[in-house]
């Protein structure tokens, strides 16, 4: 046994935090029993006699009368073997508890416990030190069923606890997709499915990055028209459908989907669809295009065919103005428009988008490059403004970026025409006589039966081509 | 279900001499319900007796005949008088197991009749359930149906843990066939939920709604209207309110990502909101919108002639479906 | 009377009438008496036990190291080794003579100050340590020791003991010398609560083989006797339908013959009693407590003079039934047993924290099981600290 014990003062009645020594009834030096009062205390609910703790010698008390001293402050040491000769020299004070100012001042009595937490019974005594936490290792990695992910939960489960759920990297989704609500809104305004997303997150929860992965990844491809839109574009697999256990897909048709779908109704069985295809060989307008790219008041700007397909059309449109026009059924009016504003189709996950560039007509070839590269980047990250969708007057779309030569598109509802041309093939061709290999591709020009008649349209279709052959001499003959 | 629990009380006192039936008025009038009709008759004045006209004399005796070896099942005639027994239930029932080191087991059964719709006066249609769900040492379950109340009374009987018995007054004339051949070990397990309304997996379900007691019919009859709506709903009967068993929730909300969850009781503070808690943690990432409630509003029970308003009814349940489809 | 003013009471106790002559004397029923505090012997017409020497003696010595055992239950709350001691000082006859007077078969509901009676059903006196030090609520098996749980909760107790006896009757062990009592105890302030009145309620409708022993100690914490009844307690007995004695409960004698006659009626089926033992709490409540507050120091004297330990030595050295020699041996033998008991509450080992989930159930929970894992986790990820264990959390007691 410790020969010096050290005597704190305890909490004296269910939470109090100090004591007032009112009479020491000991004095150092003196002998005292096991249980004999040795100090008189008063406290906020009682004065109390405090009897001595072991027996012995006092050797030092710490605090005189009238002091006022906190809980788990030393007051007294007891010499608990008194016969067995000098205690060791520095041995005075420091026994059990941690070391003590001896004859500090009683206010002071509190950091003389230094920062170590006091020693008391019950209460927890005065706290003297910051607030600090108590220093915790590593995690212990939560392998088996404790914390399980989120989508393997079994039996009443435990409850969910600090720790998140182990790591396990992507997994695809075996049920419903996981993904917290604030995921869940993003998913909803970029339009993406989160079905057909494949988390990256703990478990295989959908994270935002991976919402933004796929809304870009989505908008991409439909919309290259830079040195990417090629013949050479690979076939790639579509975004993948989730099977459920009995081999079935159910996609809900909700919101934007739902509205796209009743448009392209409404306007297919409405307006009588006639399609006109020209093949046209336009190496003259590709290498045009490769000598804009050269000049330095082009530098910088992003150049497709596209641009000149939609100069062709502009120019086209101003020769034949009725292609662009509306049939207004309730006014029963053919309402033909003076300003083109041309929309380029994109198809994108939230469904086919056309936003249209306002007054096309009016901008030069250069504002129709700029113009239309802000419609590519805007549609592509999603944020294309809604009344930029709206007051289209005629469309073109783009199948050649999918590798297709012609097709049937469908009217926009409102309008007269749309053209879609196709991948620009390396094709043989007879040019000036003899069988060459030239860049073709071909036009498709679907028109509203009801205004545009087979002359029109196809006028208007031979004049598109002709800018496409040759762009340098067109623009000079049509002035 | 008055019967079921009379066959139910029947059988357990076949089964063990030492369960005894202790209330006001279970002797000869056999229970203002008439839950305990005829046992007296049966089985005795020293095994089915009426007590004094004290709540908490009820318990605290049953504490000590618990104490001296007896099974002893009392019954708190309506849901608004058990208050005087509370301290003997929260102070002793509860923690005597706990306070004794597991030395002393208290196998009691408190049987209280709750709930609202049979147009009582005041204290006779309350929902005191939380109270005593939040009194670890307790276990808190509520029959919503005769077939679950003829087993579960056994089963609370044969318990070793003191035992909430809540029994829906509103459902004590509901009639079901009950096969009273099965055997207690057959029986389905007493602290466990169960889904009552469950849509087949190549189906698409569009919440979940979660009910006890008197609510579980209101689902269903909720459920079977948005049937006819085109909506799928799955209902579960929680059954067991302490513990509860919630991962047969856990799994119908990550299918569903909606959670609806029905009681009498008042809203805050309500057993709703724990489950709020604990499904919000378990199914965050499947959540398609926050778990709702549908209950009691904050007030004391209003006067009979409104108490339409205040219960939940199927039409405020399927207007928080909607709601929750509107996330 | 006012509040904050100690006032003598008027439901105590006049001391009976004694005729000046030595030997026996006749006491006065209303008050059964059977021991002067002068350690005058007197006889009683209803109430009186034959004691041999042994057994008078026996009952000095129970009484010493009870007395004895309890003050170091309040040395070691000052130490800081208890949170808590409620002392029985003053109230060691009452306990004793009833305790003493329980057969084997008997079981007895306490509240939370019968230290006494608990040493004399041959109980460890350690055992209420362990709730008074913070360790545990309980201590002891009920069934084992007949003795139940220490309750906290003024006046509950008296409920179950009745629900006890109510079973003890169904169990058909009433009605011979063999039959079954219970004993409950509880205070002066308990019997203002429902639960004791309905305890009467009940035991006297069911005919329950109870006895109820009021230690009417004159105080609850600060509140006299006053404030709990207008009359002295023992009437309510009549109220109820039960018979009830009122008897000194500083004299070990009459509480003994008291409760002795209590039990055996009740064990022969003639139902509940109530016992009123006046006496008086010489300690505060408990140690967080200070009476000074709120009675005088001449009131304690004066009960002081009333001491039931120093009326039976004075008794056994006038009658010559016990000399010096065997007065300085009891007080040894208390100072032994008080060390030993010392010893082993500072031994006393800290619970450890997952302790804290058991037995809650019986048959468990799983949703606790969840909590306790979860928590089971938490602590295991702390850094041992040097000095502590990594089981240690914050607070609590420390070497």
């Amino acid at each position: 046994m410790t020969r010096m014990r050290e005597f704190a003062l305890p909490d004296l009645g269910e939470g109090l935090t100090e004591g007032e020594i009112i009479k020491w009834l000991v004095a150092e030096g003196d002998m005292v029993e096991l249980n004999q009062p040795i100090v008189e205390v008063e406290t906020a609910k009682a004065a109390v006699e405090i009897p001595a703790k072991w027996a012995g010698r006092v050797v030092r008390i710490h605090h005189p009368e009238g002091a006022t001293v906190l809980v788990g402050t030393p007051i007294i040491v007891i010499d608990t073997q008194p016969d067995a000769g000098d205690p060791e020299p520095g041995a005075d004070g420091d026994s059990t508890a941690s070391s003590v100012a001896s004859g500090s001042p009683s206010t002071g009595a509190g950091e003389s416990a230094g920062a170590e937490r006091i020693s008391v019974l019950v209460g927890y005594g005065p706290r003297t030190e910051a607030p600090a936490r108590r220093r915790r290792v590593a995690e212990q990695p939560t392998v088996e069923s404790a914390t399980p992910a989120p989508s393997t939960l079994d039996g009443p489960a435990p409850a969910a606890s600090a720790s998140p759920a182990a790591p396990s990297g992507p997994a695809t989704p075996s049920g419903p997709p996981l993904a917290k609500p604030p995921v869940r809104k993003l998913a909803r305004e970029l339009g993406v499915d989160l079905r057909t997303v494949i988390g990256t997150g703990p478990g295989g929860t959908i994270t935002r990055d991976d919402v933004y992965a796929a809304a870009r990844a989505a908008s991409q491809p439909e919309l290259s028209t830079g040195p990417e839109f090629s013949t050479d574009v690979a076939p790639r697999p579509s975004t993948v459908a989730v099977f459920g256990p009995n081999r079935e897909h159910r996609i809900p048709v909700r919101g934007v989907r739902k509205l796209i779908a009743q448009n392209m109704v409404a306007s297919a069985f409405t307006a009588p669809h006639v399609t006109e295809f020209l093949t046209v060989d336009v190496t003259r307008s590709m290498r045009a295009l490769a000598r804009l790219r050269e000049h330095p008041d082009w530098q910088g700007v992003r150049l497709s065919p596209l641009l000149f397909v939609a100069k062709a059309v502009l120019l086209a449109i101003r020769r034949h103005p009725m292609v662009n026009s509306t049939w207004s059924a309730e006014t029963d009016e053919i309402i033909v428009k003076e300003y083109v504003n041309l929309g380029i189709a994109a198809a994108t996950p939230r469904g086919l988008i056309v936003p249209n560039i306002k007054d096309a007509g009016r901008l030069s070839l250069r504002e129709l490059a700029d113009a239309l590269n802000a419609l590519v980047a805007a549609a592509k990250e999603g944020r294309t403004a809604p009344a930029d969708m709206t007051g289209g007057t005629f469309t073109i779309t783009n199948i050649g970026v999918f590798g297709i030569d012609a097709g049937t598109p469908i009217l926009p509802p409102g309008e007269a025409a749309i053209l879609a041309f196709g991948a620009v093939r390396p094709t043989p061709w007879v040019h000036k006589g003899k069988v060459r290999v030239r860049d073709v591709t071909t036009l498709a020009l679907s028109f509203d039966h009801r205004i545009i008649d087979g002359e029109l349209g196809s006028l208007f279709l031979r004049d598109v081509g002709a800018f496409l052959s040759d762009p340098e001499a067109t623009l000079l003959a049509w002035g | 279900m008055s019967k079921a629990l009379n066959e139910g009380l029947r059988r357990a006192l076949e089964d063990d001499p030492k369960v005894l039936i202790m209330g006001e008025d279970v002797g000869r009038l056999g229970g203002v319900f008439r839950v305990t009709d005829g046992l007296q008759k049966d089985f005795g004045e020293q095994r089915v007796f009426n007590t004094p006209l004290a709540e908490s004399g009820i318990v605290g005796t049953a504490v000590g005949l618990a104490l001296r070896g007896y099974r002893p099942v009392c019954e708190i005639q309506f849901d608004g008088f058990v208050y005087p027994a509370y301290d003997q239930i929260v102070s002793q029932v509860a923690k005597i197991h706990y306070r004794s080191h597991g030395r002393v087991r208290l196998p009691i059964v408190i049987r209280i009749p709750y709930g609202g719709g049979i147009g009582a006066v005041e204290h006779h249609s309350e929902s005191p359930e939380a109270y005593f769900v939040h009194t670890p040492g307790l276990k808190v379950v509520t029959c919503s149906n005769p077939v679950d109340a003829y087993w579960m009374i056994q089963q609370a009987i044969r318990s070793d843990d003191p035992v909430i018995f809540f029994e829906p007054k509103s459902r004590y004339w509901e009639k079901a066939e009950v096969d009273t051949a099965a055997t207690l070990e057959q029986a389905y397990p007493l602290f466990a939920s169960r889904v009552v309304r469950r849509v087949p997996a190549d189906r698409p379900a569009q919440a979940t709604l979660i009910a006890y007691g008197p609510t579980v019919r209101t689902a269903l009859q909720a459920a079977q209207v948005a049937a006819d709506e085109g909506r799928e709903l799955e209902v579960i009967d929680l059954r067991s309110l302490s513990p509860l068993d919630l991962a047969p929730v856990y799994d119908s909300v990550r299918r569903t990502g909606r959670a609806i969850v029905v009681h009498e009781a008042v809203r805050t503070g309500g057993l709703g909101a724990e489950i709020a808690s604990r499904v919000t943690e378990e199914c965050f990432y499947s959540l398609e919108a926050p778990v709702l409630r549908v209950t009691g509003f904050d007030i004391p029970y209003p006067p009979a002639r409104l108490e339409e308003e205040f219960l939940p009814t199927l039409d405020r349940v399927l207007e928080a479906v909607d709601r929750a489809e509107k996330w | 009377m006012l509040d904050g003013q100690a006032a003598p009471h008027g439901g105590a106790l006049d001391p009976p009438t004694a005729p000046a002559s030595a030997g026996h004397e006749t006491g006065d029923s209303e008050f059964v008496q059977l021991l002067t505090p002068e350690g005058k012997r007197l006889t009683h017409p209803e109430y009186d036990v034959e004691f041999t020497d042994e057994e008078l003696r026996g009952l000095y010595r129970d009484m010493v190291v009870v007395r004895r055992l309890d003050a170091e239950g309040t040395a070691l709350q000052r130490q800081g080794e208890l949170a808590l001691w409620a002392s029985l000082l003053g109230q060691e006859a009452a306990q004793v003579g009833s305790g003493r007077a329980l057969r084997p078969q008997d079981m007895v509901f306490p509240s939370y100050r019968e230290h006494g009676v608990l040493y004399c059903r041959g109980i460890d006196p350690i055992k209420p340590f362990g709730l008074f030090r913070g360790v545990e609520h309980g201590g002891l098996d009920p069934h084992e020791y007949k003795f139940n749980l220490y309750t906290i909760v003024v006046g509950a107790q008296a409920l179950h003991a009745t629900g006890y006896a109510m079973g003890v009757a169904l169990d058909g062990k009433v009605g011979g010398d063999d039959g079954e009592a219970v004993i409950a105890y509880f205070g002066d302030g308990a019997s203002a609560q429902g639960d004791v009145n309905e305890a009467f309620v009940w035991a006297s409708v069911f005919q329950a083989p109870v006895v109820f022993f009021c230690q009417n100690n004159q105080y609850a914490i600060s509140t006299p006797v006053e404030r709990q009844t207008r009359r002295p307690l023992v009437h309510r007995a009549a109220g109820f339908g039960f018979p009830g004695v009122r008897v000194d409960g500083n004299d070990v004698l009459a509480c003994y013959a008291v409760t002795r006659r209590a039990l055996d009626e009740a064990r022969h089926g003639q139902g509940p009693c109530l016992i009123e033992a006046c006496t008086y709490r010489m300690a505060a409540h408990t140690t967080s407590d200070d009476p000074t507050r709120y009675r005088s120091a001449s009131e304690v004297e004066a009960w002081q003079a009333r001491d039931p330990i120093l009326r039976l030595r004075r008794y056994l050295a006038d009658a010559g039934l016990a000399d010096d020699a065997f007065f300085a041996e009891v007080d040894a033998e208390a100072a032994r047993q008080a060390v030993d008991l010392r010893e082993r509450v500072l031994a006393m080992p800290d619970p450890a924290p997952l302790e804290m989930f058991d037995h809650v159930y019986a048959g468990g929970s799983p949703d606790l099981a969840a909590q306790r894992e979860d928590f089971a986790r938490y602590l295991a990820g702390f850094a041992p600290e040097s000095g502590h264990g990594a089981e240690t959390t914050g607070g609590g007691p420390r070497r």
